[in-house]
């Protein structure tokens, strides 16, 4: 059953994006987090600068990213995104590129996202990546999401 | 020592990435569970690598990219490279505990 925090959640997702490289394929979740209300220009802006500061990490296992800023950089809400890309693209990582499944998360504090971001680490786990890769439509892959967010606890 | 890590008192565990809320929270969440399985009392704690470098901890768990500057510098550190493998995790915390002579019987 869907908890507070979880029905609240911003949950958007796209299938066949576009994304000539890595920036635009950061670019391109966190801006349906943009889209839904959930951050500012500046927080999908920052997603990307993260990555060029502290390197290729949120390639978090082979072909799936997970993008985010900090609350101070624009999250206004909690909010979960996805891309599968069209095709896939290259973070620079030693073992896991290249990545086609980008996520971006946003939490509106430091607190806020910590059960959003364990029922993703399960849903990770029981094949999400997979899942979404397989979802013909944006509303099929946001369905997904939808379980994720329901299962924040 | 009053008691052996990981049996009679708490590890402290701190699952690091660049900006301390992602990664490291779904690294913290498999370390979790890797150690519950093992039997072995932790606590774990996602950070950043700039607030790292000043806690204190028993075992250190991050990407190489994070974790090459606390290699020699006190606590165990263990290189993961898949944050959602269990398996992965799991063979490479006994092998930093069995390292420090901390691994429970």
């Amino acid at each position: 059953m869907a908890s507070g925090v979880g029905t609240a959640t911003c949950v958007s997702a796209q299938v066949q994006v576009p994304a000539q490289d890595w920036a635009a394929a950061v670019r391109a979740a966190a801006r349906l987090l943009s889209a839904a209300g959930a951050v500012s220009e500046q927080y999908v802006d920052r997603c990307v600068e993260i990555v060029r500061e502290h390197g290729p990490y949120i390639v978090v296992a082979p072909g799936i990213a997970l993008a985010h800023a900090r609350p101070e950089d624009g999250a206004h809400a909690l909010g979960l995104a996805a891309v599968h890309l069209a095709a896939p693209v290259r973070f620079g990582h030693p073992s896991f590129d290249p990545v086609d499944v980008v996520l971006a998360f946003s939490s509106p504090d430091r607190d806020a996202h910590v059960g959003l971001v364990a029922a993703l680490a399960r849903a990770l786990t029981a094949g999400l990546a997979d899942r979404l890769r397989a979802a013909p439509t944006d509303d099929a892959a946001t369905a997904l999401l939808r379980e994720v967010t329901d299962d924040d606890r | 020592m009053s008691g052996r890590k990981g049996v009679d008192e708490d590890l402290e565990v701190l699952t690091i990435c660049g900006v301390g809320m992602g990664t490291s929270l779904i690294m913290r969440m498999t370390a979790e569970d890797v150690f519950k399985q093992l039997g072995i009392r932790a606590h774990v704690q996602a950070t950043d690598v700039s607030s790292a470098r000043g806690m204190h901890a028993d075992m250190l768990i991050g990407q190489a990219m994070h974790t090459e500057e606390f290699v020699g510098r006190g606590p165990v550190v263990v290189t993961v490279e898949n944050f959602i493998d269990k398996n992965e995790m799991t063979a490479k915390i006994l092998a930093g505990l069995e390292s420090a002579g901390w691994r429970a019987a």
